[in-house]
């Protein structure tokens, strides 16, 4: 395709005032964009602190601690095992699809390199990351939650697909970032491939790494519709892992959202807030990390 | 530290085996999801026949199941959040990237990132407490569009402007030389040379509006059967409708939902195909031109 | 063999988790992973009826207060999903408006089952209509607003049952359950009954409504649409609708009365019940002159036979909770206690689960 300046659409034979009248309401409509993007965020935020902080802090630091209310209709606090089930099922996910995708980056990247079948696993990583968090969800009830039953790590292997391509992707380009003549210094030096991975590469890499794994993590945590097949509808505290039905905020905001009850929606509102400020705070170290120690393109 | 130099030749080869498993593990998920989903698909299929895709009527206790309205919502919500979301994502981009002063550049590009990060279902609580009830829309078409267009807008402005910022300086400075004002310029420059990624940015957004459950669950309505145009109608998408029946569906029932899963994963792996491979070869279209 | 090795690798980190997660966790879980041991902690998970629901809150706060080792999780789901989770023994029991179709029996993997009915209550037409407060409504007419053939407040079918009252040019908008739901079930199976001849979307748990109707997910979904939106019509459980400030119409009975929803009006029709010998039966349309038409019934279900001598133990008690002490707290809620001859019949059949 031709990059012509002299692109059929710039007529510069036009009268100049009319020209620059519309350039700059052209300007105007992209400055009237931003504002178009910037009112839903800030009335979600505004919505969402309002309402969330006085359920919050009408009764601190209960709003945490104590059991969600069995009688959904009561007013009051609290979304403690909510908070845990979360960290539950988001941690699972971590501990789960990090090492993973890590370990998939750096076959990708150092050993498999423009091989056929590394070709194959990164466009499979790029079908993997569109594929819908609700078909993750079916895909963990059938092949997890109907042999184990509810638990927080059904939730977990929901999360893990959905975050596994994510850190492969986020992985891969930072380890393109670190370079050659790293690795062959430590190759120099009589260090084996392996050593020069896991010592010289991946720490020069880490901070890439380790942003891309936190923004992969912060939508993990706010994600629902994986977790909810798998995970059940607990009320009470429930540490473990593996077994028992459990619950996420996420969870608790989709079904108090659709509730009559004030209350309820109170609850929602105040799981919102402390599910965005989780995943704000997770976004915000992982913008740390690239800003202070990633290594520049 | 572990002195590797002895056994390093087998700990090199360990080492390679685990991380080959952990891509090959990329395959492994993607195939079983594949088989899995078709397999528990198929009565349902054996059962309707081609009339899954082409029926109107949805009804468990008859047992007949198709799925044409809920295509039809998936596709017609998408498109809505589309008419809003992509001049609303261009505008941006190209305001961040032409417009904007370099100290407000940065801080507008946290904001907008911001957005992709609130979790759906809050957008979904909002959407039904808030922007359904207080202005007037209730819960429709038009409704679940509009939070998909809030929730799809950052994905396709912080393409759009990686795209749009591989527009080699030389020939805007070139456009801007002869006379043009700035619009001019980004006409006759900067659109022409990312039409491609921008088709793939407004590709991939779709792809994300297409299969996103919960917010649209919330607001979209959950009517049976609307095929209609009338954004302010409620209606139902394939993913709200596994959602909200999973729950209760006996085995031919959920067979149906698997099967609606099944063709939401077909369209939305079809459309991000599409969407990577236009990003892919327009920006390194444009890398090797630079 | 490898699932177990995966297992025991994922509960060592699963431990850490948990550590980790102990600051804002508060201990109330017990600290032990064993639930199965004796005197430990025992969790009993229950899916079903959304119905229900607030009675299942209200017993289960009260029963586990007074047994702090048993916890109870009662995932409101609708009736079948109940049927469906118990169906399958991903849940300890169950609870449905509905018994199982006789073709589903075949479906129910964990043998001989029971059920024991616990709770009565009135499924209430609720509306959102401006500057009316009273309305009254005939079966024959609900069932046309619900299949659409009346769109209109101000049509001379409703005007008929409301005598002196106003009825504005307004929009009637339907509301229903989105999910498969007892509700439902009973209120369909209502005008089937009461409106024969008049209701063509046939009873059951799931019905095919008119396109132009809303859903809404369980009885506090559908509240929300009505509450929600002006002109809206739909059926809500008397104690959620309440709950949720709704107003409700009365519904004219089986002896020509309009009566309104309360727990009296319930007990009046759970009086004249007939019931067989799997303690099965229906309330909907009562005889008797102060019987409110719309009373439904649920039952929670419970296998005769179960693996875990503890959960049983469990089960057994918080169902002896549920058909004796628990009942005298449903009235608060606006539920009715069953009838004294059903609920003895219904503890001497828990004798019978092992």
């Amino acid at each position: 395709m031709s990059q012509s300046v002299l692109h059929p659409g710039l007529d510069l034979r036009r009268k100049r005032s009319w020209r620059s009248t519309k350039s700059l309401l052209m300007s105007v409509l992209m400055g009237l964009s931003v504002v178009a993007v910037l009112i839903p965020l800030i009335a979600v935020m505004y919505a969402v602190i309002s309402r969330g902080a006085g359920v919050m802090f009408a009764s601190f630091p209960e709003f945490f601690t104590a059991e969600i209310p069995m009688i959904s209709r009561k007013a009051g606090p609290g979304m403690g095992p909510a908070i845990v089930g979360t960290l539950l099922a988001t941690g699972g996910a971590t501990l789960i699809a990090v090492p993973l995708g890590i370990l998939g980056a750096v076959y990708l990247h150092e050993y498999g390199g423009t091989t056929k079948f590394a070709s194959i696993v990164r466009f499979m990583t790029t079908v993997m990351t569109g594929v819908p968090s609700i078909v993750m969800g079916l895909f963990i009830y059938l092949t997890w939650t109907m042999k184990f039953g509810y638990s927080a790590f059904g939730g977990a292997l929901a999360l893990a697909c959905l975050m596994l391509p994510v850190v492969i992707s986020s992985t891969e380009q930072m380890l393109r970032l670190v370079p050659t003549n790293l690795r062959e210094a430590s190759y120099a030096l009589g260090a084996s491939k392996s050593r020069t991975i896991v010592s010289v590469v991946l720490p020069a890499a880490l901070p890439g790494i380790v942003s891309g794994s936190l923004l992969a993590i912060a939508r993990a945590a706010g994600e629902t519709a994986p977790l909810l097949f798998a995970v059940g509808a607990a009320t009470a505290y429930n540490p473990h892992l593996f077994t028992e039905a459990n619950t996420a905020l996420s969870l608790q905001i989709f079904s108090n959202a659709t509730s009559s009850f004030v209350a309820a929606q109170e609850r929602a509102w105040g799981a919102a807030l402390t599910l965005m400020t989780l995943t704000f705070m997770l976004t915000v170290i992982a913008r740390i990390f690239t800003a202070r120690f990633a290594l520049k393109r | 530290m572990i002195d590797l130099r002895g056994k390093s030749a087998h700990a090199d080869r360990a080492f390679r085996w685990v991380a080959v498993g952990a891509a090959a593990l990329v395959l492994l998920v993607l195939g079983l999801i594949a088989v899995v989903m078709t397999d528990k698909a198929r009565p349902v299929l054996a059962e309707m026949g081609l009339d899954f895709f082409t029926s109107t009527r949805w009804s468990a206790p008859d047992v007949l199941y198709g799925a044409l309205p809920f295509i039809w919502g998936t596709l017609y919500t998408a498109a809505i959040a589309l008419a809003i979301a992509v001049p609303v994502s261009l505008g941006v981009a190209l305001f961040v990237t032409q417009i904007a002063p370099r100290w407000l550049k940065k801080p507008l590009v946290y904001m907008i990132d911001l957005v992709a990060v609130v979790p759906s279902v809050v957008f979904g609580l909002w959407g039904v407490l808030v922007l359904s009830q207080h202005f007037g829309l209730g819960r429709s078409f038009l409704t679940a569009g509009i939070i998909l267009a809030v929730m799809i807008t950052p994905i396709i402005t912080s393409l759009a402007r990686e795209v749009i910022e591989t527009t080699p300086a030389s020939e805007k400075e070139a456009a801007l030389a002869l006379g043009a004002t700035r619009w001019e310029m980004i006409g006759a420059t900067v659109l022409p040379h990312s039409k491609g990624g921008l088709v793939g940015a407004v590709m991939l957004g779709l792809g994300r509006a297409l299969g996103e459950t919960i917010a649209a669950a919330l607001v979209i309505g959950s009517a049976l059967g609307q095929i209609t145009t009338n954004p302010f109608a409620p209606g139902n998408s394939m993913p709200a409708v596994i959602a909200n029946e999973w729950g209760e569906a006996d085995d031919m029932h959920k067979s149906a939902l698997i099967a609606l899963a099944v063709t939401l994963f077909i369209i939305t792996i079809v459309v991000n195909l599409i969407a990577t491979s236009i990003v892919q070869r327009s920006m390194r279209r444009s890398r090797g031109k630079v | 063999m490898n699932k177990l090795l995966v297992i025991g690798t994922f509960s060592a980190l699963s431990l850490v988790a948990a550590c980790g997660s102990k600051k804002e966790g508060g201990g109330a879980g017990g600290g032990t992973a064993d639930t199965s041991a004796g005197g430990g902690p025992v969790t009993l998970n229950a899916s079903g009826a959304t119905f229900q629901q607030g009675a299942q809150e209200v017993t289960i706060e009260a029963f586990t207060k007074a047994n702090p080792k048993i916890k109870v999780n009662y995932g409101a789901g609708g009736s079948g999903k109940g049927r469906q989770d118990f169906a399958d023994q991903v849940v300890d029991f169950a609870c449905s408006d509905a018994p199982y179709k006789d073709t589903d029996l075949g479906k129910v993997k964990g043998g001989d089952f029971y059920y024991f009915p616990n709770v009565l209550g009135a499924i209430t037409v609720s509306y959102n209509l401006d500057g009316v407060d009273k309305l009254s409504l005939s079966a024959e007419v609900i069932a046309k607003i619900f299949q659409r053939d009346i769109k209109k407040w101000n049509d001379p079918a409703i005007a008929a049952d409301n005598a002196g009252g106003t009825l504005p040019d307004a929009d009637i908008v339907v509301a229903h359950r989105s999910d498969g739901s007892g509700t439902t079930e009973n209120f369909t199976r209502y005008l089937d009954k009461a409106a024969t001849g008049v209701w063509k979307l046939k009873a059951g748990s799931t019905v095919e409504w008119p396109s132009d109707t809303q859903a809404g997910n369980g009885n506090s979904g559908v509240a929300q649409i009505v509450k929600s939106t002006k002109g809206a019509i739909g059926y809500v459980d008397l104690s959620d609708a309440k709950a949720s400030g709704l107003k409700y119409a009365s519904i004219k009975n089986q002896a020509g009365k309009f009566t309104d929803p309360t727990a009296e009006s319930v007990s009046a029709a759970g009086d004249g019940i007939e019931v067989d010998d799997k303690l099965l039966f229906s309330a909907l349309n009562a005889k008797g002159d102060a019987s409110y038409p719309i009373t439904a019934q649920s039952w929670c279900m419970l296998y005769a036979k179960s693996k875990d001598p503890a959960k049983t133990a469990a089960l057994k008690a918080y169902f002896k909770y549920m058909l004796t002490d628990g009942q005298k707290l449903l009235p608060e809620i606006d539920f009715a206690p069953l009838p004294k001859s059903l609920q003895d019949k219904a503890v001497a059949q828990l004798d019978k689960v092992q």
